[in-house]
C-alpha cells in the first residue's frame, strides 16, 4: 500500500493506492488517525485506486469516523471502487459512514 | 466442471496477498466462479486471517496454513487447515452490526457469504483446526 497527502482549501485528503488488508491496515491507520487528529478542516479519505478492502481496512475507516466525530470533525470516504463500496454495504455501514 | 487445487500459505500477515492471488488464479480460470469470486476471495482472505489472528494469535510461525478449493457438482468447498491453538466454535461468534466498532466483521463476512460454516471435528494428520466452507454456486 502506497499513499500521499495533500492540503487544499482547508481539507485534508490522503490518497490510498493497492489493496488494505491485516499486512498494510496498520500502516494505513499510522496515517489517517494523526491526519484525523491534526487537520483542522475536513478530511477526506481518497480510496479510487484502492482494489481490495478488507475487515482490516474497514476497521480503519471505523476508527477513523468515530475519532473525527469525537473531535467535532468529519471524514469522508471519497471516489470508492466498486468493489471496496461492495464491503462497505456488506458491513452496513454505508449509512454511517460519509460517502460521496 | 470440477477441479481440487490446494496450496500451503506461511503463518504470517504478508502472505494473505497471496492467498487473495491464489484465489483470482483459479476463480478467473472458471466462468462459473468469475461471477462471485470478489466475495470469495473475501471470504477466504477472512478465514485465513483469523488462523493468524486466532489461532496463532497474530504471531507469525514457521507453520503453514493449507487451503484448499474443490468445486464438484456446482458445489464450491474450501478447505482451511492450520497447526494453531485449538478453535473453540462457540467463541467464534459474529459481531451485531448494530454495534458499530472496528473487528468482528470477518466471521459476519464468511457467514452472510457461505451457505455453511463447519469447524470440523475430525482429526486429520497432524492439522488442529480444519475449517469447512461451503456454497452452492448458481448458474445460468
Amino acid at each position: 500500500m502506497t499513499y500521499n497527502i495533500t492540503e487544499e482549501n482547508n481539507i485534508s485528503t490522503i490518497y490510498l493506492n493497492g489493496e488494505i488488508d491485516m499486512d498494510v491496515g496498520d500502516k494505513a491507520k499510522a496515517e489517517i488517525m494523526p491526519l484525523v487528529e491534526s487537520a483542522s478542516g475536513e478530511i477526506h479519505i481518497n480510496l479510487k485506486d484502492v482494489q481490495y478492502m478488507d475487515s482490516s481496512g474497514i476497521s480503519v475507516l471505523i476508527e477513523s469516523h468515530q475519532k473525527a466525530e469525537e473531535l467535532g470533525k468529519k471524514v469522508v470516504l471519497k471516489e470508492i471502487s466498486k468493489s471496496v463500496l461492495k464491503v462497505i454495504m456488506m458491513a452496513k455501514l454505508e449509512q454511517i459512514l460519509n460517502i460521496e | 466442471m470440477s477441479f481440487s487445487q490446494h496450496a500451503d500459505f506461511e503463518i504470517k500477515s504478508s502472505s494473505l496477498k497471496k492467498v487473495r492471488n491464489f484465489c483470482r488464479d483459479i476463480f478467473q480460470k472458471n466462468q462459473e466462479l468469475e461471477n462471485e469470486q470478489e466475495k470469495l476471495i473475501l471470504v477466504i482472505a477472512e478465514a485465513a486471517q483469523n488462523i493468524i489472528k486466532h489461532a496463532y494469535e497474530n504471531k507469525d510461525s514457521s507453520d503453514k496454513m493449507r487451503l484448499q478449493i474443490s468445486y464438484v457438482d456446482n458445489e464450491l468447498q474450501i478447505d482451511l487447515y492450520d497447526k494453531g491453538k485449538l478453535v473453540i466454535e462457540e467463541n467464534v461468534k459474529p459481531r451485531d452490526l448494530d454495534d458499530v466498532k472496528p473487528g468482528g466483521l470477518g466471521t459476519f463476512f464468511i457467514k452472510q457469504v457461505m451457505d455453511e460454516v463447519i469447524f470440523s471435528k475430525e482429526k486429520n494428520d497432524d492439522w488442529v483446526n480444519h475449517l469447512i466452507l461451503k456454497k452452492k454456486i448458481i448458474t445460468q
